[in-house]
């Protein structure tokens, strides 16, 4: 499922219209950390506070009201909810040694399950960002896997220059939608302030093609955004260049690799 | 975020969460008609809304402190807790009814009751009704379908012997609607 299809799902959940099995599907992915779905679902109930607005106004009648701030006077205030340990003070003359000795135990025992409490909720978080880094890789697997079932698709091999000769990249290429992804491979770690950039030569003049830095193994992955018709873009290469990336290159290239 | 810019009902569900039985009070007066409202569109039987209401406002005492404006605004968070309630004890109901065939309950409100006896005198109320009254009818239906009658997707299109595609477009551009609509009137409160 493409991201445009969570958000649609994202819209029919808060509507609370989505049948068992996909609400069980979207909530799993928003369970992952999806800042994008959890805004537009925060976005559509707020829209959808319209409806019940819009209702011509049936007030309660005041006898309910009475009757809640009767059951919230005989609740315990909110705050004081976690005191079930602090024993009262009457209550303390009547507790004998037993007494004691069992709210020692309970106190111990409720340390005990609150400590595997919070190591269970972090394993449960570790499990979260695992699954969400697994979904992106998987994401990103599927990308490749369709930009190379594309017949259009032309594989560029870059090739490393003087400053990082064993440096290497290839890259897939779509001259028809002009998209591309880049995986490049040997890449010492950009200074910092700094970061790769990519460019699309078209002749002797070269378009910004994306920014991407590498990881410790020196591996960077990048796709490029859609770049602009009217070129016939024959070769690219990479430069060092100071962040946020630069119009025209300034630095020196680390990888060239013509179109063949 | 804290301070002036905070509004009364943010302010209010804080001092609920420390303890605060007068702001509890003054919460309830400012929103105890929109929840009941939303109750009774959903259930259609007063007793069963007025349960909804109470059930709700204890929620809100027992859970303010885990109110976060991250999560949307006061209103939106109990308009959701009212419609998880409200379509629970709707659901429940159903499968009920669904074994027992039982004779008409005279205290439930024939449908559409709500929306017709229109008496709702405050002026915003008025133009959001009128504004959503714009919707297309196909688009309002969908909406009002899931929303308050807590019917799925492919529920509404078995009802409406639409097919889903139809059903889910709908909702896409309803909502759409109603996402411009509250941009609007957040721009004119701006304004």
């Amino acid at each position: 499922m493409n991201h445009e299809q969570w958000l649609e799902q994202a819209d029919v959940y808060a509507l609370g219209a989505l049948d068992g099995e996909e609400q069980r599907l979207f909530e799993a992915h928003l369970a992952t950390g999806c800042a994008i779905c959890a805004a537009r679902l925060r976005d559509t109930r707020e829209a959808l506070t319209i409806m019940p607005k819009a209702l011509p106004e049936a007030p309660p009648p005041p006898a309910l009201r009475a009757r809640v701030l009767e059951r919230i006077a005989a609740e315990r205030p909110p705050a004081a909810a976690p005191v079930v340990l602090r024993p009262e003070r009457d209550r303390r003359r009547v507790l004998g040694w037993a007494g004691w000795a069992g709210l020692a135990a309970a106190a111990a025992l409720l340390i005990v399950v609150n400590a595997q409490l919070r190591t269970t909720r972090q394993e449960l978080r570790a499990l979260q960002d695992r699954l969400a880094s697994l979904q992106t890789e998987l994401a990103q697997r599927e990308e490749a896997l369709r930009f190379l079932s594309d017949p259009n698709v032309r594989y560029v091999s870059l090739g490393g220059l003087k400053p990082t000769l064993e440096a290497s990249a290839w890259l897939l290429w779509n001259p028809t939608t002009r998209q591309g992804l880049l995986l490049a491979r040997g890449l010492p770690s950009a200074p910092a302030g700094h970061a790769y950039e990519l460019w699309a030569l078209a002749g002797a003049q070269p378009v910004p093609a994306g920014v991407f830095t590498v990881d410790a193994g020196g591996r960077g992955l990048l796709r490029l955004p859609p770049l602009p018709a009217g070129h016939t873009y024959d070769a690219f290469a990479v430069t060092l260049e100071p962040v946020p990336g630069v119009p025209k290159p300034t630095g020196p290239m680390h990888l060239h690799g013509k179109v063949l | 975020m804290d301070g002036v810019a905070l509004d009364v009902s943010t302010r209010l569900l804080r001092e609920i969460a420390r303890g605060d039985r007068d702001a509890f009070t003054r919460f309830y007066d400012l929103h105890a008609a929109l929840v009941h409202t939303f109750a009774l569109r959903i259930l259609r039987e007063r007793g069963e809304a007025e349960e909804v209401v109470q059930d709700v406002f204890v929620q809100v005492w027992r859970q303010a402190e885990t109110y976060s404006t991250d999560r949307g605004s006061p209103e939106a968070w109990l308009i959701m807790m009212t419609r998880s309630r409200g379509i629970d004890k709707l659901r429940s109901r159903r499968r009920r009814d669904e074994m027992v065939r039982p004779a008409e309950n005279p205290d439930r409100l024939p449908e559409l009751v709500v929306l017709e006896s229109a008496s709702g005198p405050a002026e915003a109320r008025a133009t959001l009704g009128g504004a959503l009254a714009d919707l297309p009818v196909a688009q309002r239906s969908v909406l009002e379908l899931a929303y308050f009658d807590g019917l799925t997707q492919s529920e509404i299109a078995a009802r409406l012997g639409e097919p889903l595609g139809t059903v889910k477009t709908r909702m896409r551009s309803g909502l759409e609607r109603l996402r411009g609509l509250l941009a609007a009137r957040s721009g004119a409160e701006r304004a």
